[in-house]
């Protein structure tokens, strides 16, 4: 085989990757970085380094993990760069905001935003668990922490959002007089 | 199981489905785990942001594999081996009509084309409208016997871990006879086509009239999976991955 021919063949699986995990990497890069803007920085700066360290890739399998991996990688990479403060919801850029209003229904809303004020330490294991279907174990591998200490985030991250979605209505009761 | 055990578990693993025996039971954990699931949804909802088209970035050469043999751990070099898998959500039915738009243009290596259809993908959402008997929502498996006739293993090697399959037949797609399966999800049927010589350069969404699909790229060939307008279909592409296998 010439080498342009495996060069295609390294590309074509390349491609077959992104279109397949595409969409799972810029979701997880999105609620990682809670910003669109650098959420598609950081798929972009992970593509190119799964592109250059695809031949690790052993087992087409483990692709979603390898793939969320590097892309965890990048988040970590962009916010040491820029060392950015947290945001808070309330101050946000047009950026952070599109990631909030991308659907407008109020009742997707009020959870979405609740899960945008959620610690990453609790954010994080939520959209690995729902979002891309991780086991427990599997989180703690990607996380690198005791799977203990992913249940106890799961269940803390849940009670969170209930608790803030409960505090968000009782608000709105008290602003409408009730 | 009690209830600590029970709630624990689900939290685990949201799609937990054991303790049926304590579930029975306590009216507690009925109500508790209503309650969940009525929350899980609304998170993974939430979760569900939409996705920009994906922009490449400018990808730099690479020496090849055998190339560059003398830098590389050969250990850590090995051939692919495309897989899907396949699960759970699912749909009711098929729109009758089916107008159907390719959000994600797909190139297709070989050569013959598709008669009527303009495309491979309409060919499959077509092809639904052919046999809605196989859309039925049961819980009958079909047996392994005619799964193992219909999906021979030397053309993929698919088990049960891909979710309950209902239905499973011979079918002509593209002047190929493949393997066209049903598999019960959490909503209802899914539709999955394997076909082990279509090969396609990325993924496909189709978003027609009452469905939701994708054709993902599996090694040299191709999978189809279709189901409902909401249907969750990231989870079932993934239990697809760990699922099949082409052998060829």
């Amino acid at each position: 085989m010439d080498s342009s021919t495996t060069g295609a063949a390294r590309r074509r699986r390349f491609d077959q990757l992104v279109s397949v995990y595409h969409q799972d990497m810029y979701r997880y890069a999105a609620w990682l970085s809670r910003d669109k803007a650098i959420a598609e920085d950081v798929v972009q700066e992970a593509l190119l380094r799964a592109w250059k360290s695809l031949d690790a890739l052993r087992d087409e399998a483990a692709a979603k993990q390898w793939l969320l991996t590097i892309v965890r990688r990048e988040n970590a990479r962009w916010f040491e760069r820029r060392r950015l403060d947290t945001v808070d919801v309330d101050d946000l850029t047009p950026s952070q905001e599109a990631l909030l209003a991308e659907r407008p229904n109020e009742a997707v809303d009020e959870v979405r935003e609740a899960i945008y004020r959620l610690d990453d330490d609790y954010r994080e294991p939520l959209v690995l668990q729902v979002l891309m279907g991780y086991s427990t174990n599997e989180i703690a591998e990607l996380m690198e922490i005791k799977q203990g200490a992913v249940l106890t985030r799961l269940h803390r991250a849940r009670h969170k959002l209930k608790d803030q979605i409960e505090k968000d209505a009782a608000s709105v009761g008290e602003d409408n007089g009730l | 199981m009690n209830c600590e055990e029970y709630r624990q578990a689900l939290i685990e693993d949201p799609t937990f489905s054991g303790g049926k025996a304590h579930l029975a039971e306590c009216k507690e954990c009925q109500a508790f785990r209503a309650s969940f699931l009525e929350f899980e949804s609304r998170i993974e909802a939430a979760l569900h942001i939409p996705v920009p088209p994906l922009k490449m970035p400018e990808l730099p050469a690479i020496e090849s594999s055998e190339e560059s043999a003398d830098k590389i751990d050969r250990k850590n070099v090995v051939a692919i081996k495309p897989r899907v898998r396949v699960s759970a959500p699912a749909w009711l039915a098929v729109a009758a009509s089916v107008a159907l738009v390719v959000m994600l243009g797909v190139q297709m290596f070989g050569g013959h084309g598709h008669g009527e259809y303009s495309s491979l993908a309409e060919e499959i959402v077509a092809h639904l409208d052919h046999e809605p008997q196989a859309l039925r929502v049961t819980d009958r498996p079909v047996s392994d016997a005619r799964l193992a006739r219909i999906v021979p293993a030397d053309m993929a090697n698919l088990n049960h871990d891909a979710g309950l399959i209902t239905y499973a037949r011979n079918c002509e797609i593209n002047g190929n006879i493949v393997p066209h399966l049903v598999i019960q999800g959490k909503k209802g049927p899914v539709t999955v086509i394997l076909l082990p010589d279509e090969r396609v350069l990325e993924a496909e969404i189709l978003d027609g009239e009452g469905i939701n699909g994708m054709l993902i790229p599996v090694g040299d060939g191709s999978i189809a999976i279709i189901g409902e307008k909401d249907e969750e279909l990231d989870s079932i592409r993934d239990n697809l991955v760990n699922s099949v296998a082409w052998s060829t």
